[in-house]
């Protein structure tokens, strides 16, 4: 519980989380404002489904950085010679910055999801767009757990990785970016196991058939985030802290 | 007990030997000043004492415990490594509340040392605001959070004016007149040379003293005699054994291995006249100097 209450004050009490947190809030308001209202009515019609999910993909990357600083303040900083030092017993706080990673990643999900419902849903009924109830609760809930994984991801890859700077770049990279040239690469069997496909499958059903389920894509998402998670405690419970 | 103990303790990174056979033991209730050139090997053991770094043998130990081995370390040990090492974008407050929530400690503790380092007016502003002086404060109040009997503290004189240095040096005395154990390393010898009772030295990753500051400084110090017969009384000195070198100027000499009392009887049975006759106050920076020349480096 200290080390978790230590976690917690060092996310808050830097400005970056903030200024983090109030623009992944605003450019989803942005959207959940602007997509539905400026679109045609038919479109809205047609593409009803993907219109609950529009800001989620900036969203992810936003929370991926916030876990990935998290992580590597510690480093970029140096504070982990006082971190260490008041606990050495290491994995106790990896263990802290993951929990806290889930909180920080539960927080942005709920603000992102009262924002994009509040605007998109009420935008979508004025102009009367039905939406079915279920698969709404559906995407919001993967909307949800993928905001959360992505930040618990943002921490253990950060952990793992400790320079700021290659964790932010080579995770978006990997997890976000790349991952239309690898499922080319890899064929689209294997493609959906990487962790940007499963992580599109886990935020609900837009129309790609050749993603897995949203439970399987949930599934396999939270795997790559336990490996990860394990090789960071490994890594950081054998590292030298010079 | 020793409060610490290093055993053979060598550190090796790939060719680089940064601590070599280091043995030492610092007993609790002074200062002891832990000096060495830069690249000496003092960071490096301390961080294997505070259990950041692994030895590649050997041991550092803590009240004979390797540090992670200690029930309550940040009531045992405070330790501060380097004053930069504190995240620019918190304030010196939060700072501190983020160990004192590690270690268990009431945040009520974390306004007492903040006025104990004198830093209460600054204590919301953000670090990167802070001066050189300033952050070594906050380190030290880092470092006494948790009341601790055991300070180890590298560099803390950097960056101090010399008020700072005063108020460091009445700090780590009164810190020490209460029991605890201050373990300091530092180039600042002048600063040391006012604060510590005991001092290790070592130099490329090696001991090369360890002892009472009184007994190093006073050791071997030169007897300086000034004659305008130096060669003749050099060799009468000679004779009784004494080791003889000059300084450069013509009427002096340094003997060696001589009592004060001895070389003026033996000056008053020659005749030889002298103008004068003292023994050498040496410095430690002196005797630093001499005893870890320029082999500083890891090698």
């Amino acid at each position: 519980m200290r080390a978790l209450r230590s976690e917690w004050l060092k996310l808050v009490s830097v400005r970056t989380t903030w200024i983090l947190l109030g623009a992944m809030l605003l450019i989803e308001a942005a959207y959940a404002i602007g997509v539905p209202a400026a679109q045609k009515i038919e479109d809205l019609r047609t593409n009803d489904v993907e219109n609950l999910f529009i800001g989620t993909p900036l969203s992810t990357i936003f929370v991926f950085i916030v876990g990935a600083l998290l992580a590597t303040n510690e480093y970029r900083h140096r504070t982990a010679d006082s971190t260490f030092v008041v606990t050495p017993r290491r994995e106790r706080i990896v263990f802290a910055k993951l929990a806290v990673g889930l909180m920080a990643g539960l927080a942005c999900a709920l603000l992102f999801i009262a924002i994009n419902a509040g605007f998109a849903l009420s935008i979508l009924s004025h102009r009367s767009v039905k939406v079915d109830a279920d698969t709404a609760l559906n995407i919001y809930l993967g909307m949800g757990v993928s905001l959360v994984l992505t930040c618990v991801l943002g921490v253990a890859f950060g952990a793992l990785i400790r320079n700021q700077a290659v964790t932010i770049v080579l995770g978006l990279t990997l997890f976000f970016i790349l991952r239309e040239l690898l499922t080319s690469i890899l064929g689209d069997d294997i493609g959906a196991y990487l962790p940007g496909p499963s992580l599109l499958a886990l935020q609900g059903p837009i129309g790609e058939d050749d993603l897995l389920s949203q439970v399987g894509g949930g599934l396999v998402f939270a795997g790559y985030c336990v490996v990860i998670a394990i090789a960071a405690v490994v890594a950081t419970r054998q590292r030298e802290i010079t | 007990m020793a409060e610490i103990c290093v055993e053979r303790l060598t550190k090796r990174y790939r060719e680089a030997v940064a601590v070599d056979d280091l043995s030492f033991k610092v007993d609790g209730g002074r200062v002891t000043g832990f000096l060495g050139p830069n690249g000496a090997g003092k960071s490096t053991t301390l961080r294997a004492l505070l259990g950041l770094i692994r030895p590649t043998s050997g041991r550092a130990l803590v009240l004979d415990r390797p540090f992670a081995k200690l029930r309550d370390p940040a009531r045992t040990v405070g330790a501060a490594l380097d004053a930069s090492d504190v995240h620019p974008g918190r304030s010196g407050r939060s700072h501190l509340r983020t160990l004192s929530a590690a270690a268990g400690i009431p945040t009520s503790r974390v306004d007492e040392v903040l006025a104990l380092v004198e830093l209460t007016p600054a204590r919301n502003r953000l670090v990167k605001g802070y001066s050189m002086g300033m952050r070594q404060r906050l380190a030290l109040a880092g470092a006494l959070l948790g009341d601790p009997r055991i300070l180890m503290l590298d560099e803390p004189a950097n960056g101090l004016d010399p008020q700072g240095m005063r108020w460091l040096r009445d700090i780590l005395r009164s810190l020490a007149a209460e029991g605890r154990t201050v373990f300091i390393s530092s180039h600042v010898l002048s600063e040391v040379e006012q604060t510590v009772d005991e001092v290790v030295v070592i130099s490329a990753g090696r001991l090369v003293t360890q002892g009472p500051l009184a007994d190093l400084i006073a050791e071997q110090r030169p007897v300086f005699v000034r004659t305008p017969r130096p060669e003749e009384f050099k060799a009468v000195l000679e004779i009784d054994g004494a080791s003889v070198s000059t300084d450069g100027r013509d009427e002096v000499l340094l003997v060696h291995g001589l009592t004060l009392e001895h070389i003026g009887t033996r000056a008053a049975e020659h005749g030889i006249v002298v103008f004068e006759l003292t023994r050498t106050a040496s410095t430690l920076e002196e005797r630093f100097l001499e005893l870890t020349g320029e082999g500083g480096n890891v090698r």
